[in-house]
């Protein structure tokens, strides 16, 4: 995401502008999505968070406050926590209905795969199983620090480090190949 | 040691939690002045931004086709009721305006209704008031003149004004008189006539004989003994003593 483009979508969005969401949905659905769906397995209701988070953002937007968080992130924590909700909600329903076949819709989901990212996943997988546990809990399952612990069963001290070594290793993986990349290319150029 | 403060803080989750959005006012609160006060702190957040977009663009799925379009009517939708909802508010508000202002003017019309309301009641009071005050001046006089004892005079002008008739009653035993002037003579312009009753050897005013309204009317006179009623001619507007010489008519009792 380019911070130009970041910033004209801001200022629409602050103008309410609904060509904010139209941009914000070519740029950032995909992701959101992806994040939706990790936190409620289902393509559905990944669906409607989806939906639910962009009318949100769109009601939100004029309490964004650029100077406390990227975009991204902004976006991300309404992302994650409607989907946490609809979980929640949909968690106390399912209790009185059939329970869903979690391979079925595990299928599905691997279907709706974008090519795109598949290098990113398998980057993801580069990081070691123990960083990604603890990141998925805390991310998507939407577990405090002292929950993953408990649920992991790993000491408190230790989810914390791992969170934290995680999220940098994320980065050496990710973000800083890519600076080399824009490096090179801008020296070549 | 403020090195050891920015370290103990980074080692909390607290940053952590701030990026998910997790933490309670209070602690965003924190968070927030270390990121403002400390470039590390602030340094470490953002970095923390970055890895949780490329973490979260790591699962990343192709969002379904038409959601978009779905998204974008329901913004619209929200808008136009929004709008809807507004070109209500305005309606209702003319409407609010509209009826308050006709309360303030019907509870004005009201405030001057009840206002005349209580005039016409006190005119009707007063009437009352006046008319009984009427009754019993007319049973008076028919007491009066209905008793056996009751003497009846006639009064004549003498040589200044022979036009002059007038009728006394006088009733001894009630120790009540009256005077009913039946005609009135030719006067100047600038005269009156004006009554009078000695009583007890002093002159006491009975007011000026109008011309128009007095001669269905009778006027009560003091009652004494041995009283005389004098009708003298006066300047207009009656005078404070009466002018002997100018004396037209004498009632003896």
């Amino acid at each position: 995401m380019s911070a130009l483009l970041e910033k004209h979508i801001i200022e629409l969005l602050q103008e309410r502008n609904e060509k904010a969401i139209s941009l914000l949905y070519e740029n950032y659905s995909d992701t959101l999505y992806g994040v939706a769906y990790k936190v409620v397995k289902d393509d559905a209701l990944a669906q409607d968070v989806l939906q639910e988070s962009f009318i949100k953002i769109w009601k939100k937007s004029e309490t964004y406050d650029p100077t406390k968080a990227k975009l991204f992130t902004w976006l991300f924590r309404i992302t994650r926590n409607t989907a946490i909700d609809k979980l929640r909600s949909g968690k106390s329903k399912q209790e009185k209905e059939i329970q869903m076949d979690v391979s079925d819709v595990y299928k599905v989901g691997v279907d709706g795969v974008n090519p795109d990212f598949i290098d990113m996943r398998e980057n993801l997988l580069k990081i070691d199983y123990k960083y990604q546990i603890v990141l998925e809990a805390l991310f998507f399952e939407g577990m405090t620090q002292q929950e993953a612990s408990e649920e992991l069963d790993i000491p408190l001290g230790t989810i914390k480090s791992r969170l934290k070594i995680g999220l940098r290793e994320m980065r050496k993986i990710y973000i800083e190949p890519m600076l080399i990349f824009w490096i090179i290319a801008t020296i070549l150029l | 040691m403020m090195q050891e403060k920015i370290k103990l803080f980074l080692d909390t989750d607290l940053l952590e939690k701030y990026l998910l959005g997790t933490t309670t006012k209070l602690e965003a609160h924190q968070v927030e002045r270390y990121i403002a006060m400390y470039p590390e702190v602030r340094k470490t957040y953002n970095e923390l931004q970055e890895n949780l977009e490329a973490f979260a663009n790591s699962y990343a799925i192709k969002s379904p086709e038409g959601l978009k379009a779905s998204i974008l009517s329901k913004i619209k939708a929200q808008n136009t009721t929004k709008r809807k909802f507004m070109n209500y508010a305005v309606a209702a508000s003319i409407a609010a305006v509209l009826f308050a202002s006709a309360t303030y003017f019907f509870y004005h019309q009201n405030l001057s209704l009840q206002e005349e309301n209580s005039v016409v009641t006190n005119q009707i009071k007063l009437l009352e008031e006046d008319m009984k005050q009427r009754l019993e001046d007319v049973r008076n006089q028919f007491i009066v003149l209905n008793n056996p004892k009751t003497k009846k005079y006639t009064v004549m002008g003498n040589d200044k004004a022979k036009d002059l008739k007038a009728i006394a009653y006088v009733n001894p035993v009630k120790k009540l008189s009256y005077i009913n002037v039946q005609n009135l003579p030719q006067l100047e312009e600038d005269q009156c006539l004006q009554m009078w009753a000695e009583v007890n050897g002093e002159m006491i005013n009975l007011g000026v004989i109008n011309e128009a309204g007095n001669k269905d009317n009778l006027l009560a006179m003091p009652y004494a003994k041995n009283a005389v009623g004098y009708i003298t001619i006066e300047p207009k507007g009656g005078n404070e003593t009466p002018t002997v010489d100018n004396i037209v008519a004498n009632i003896a009792f």
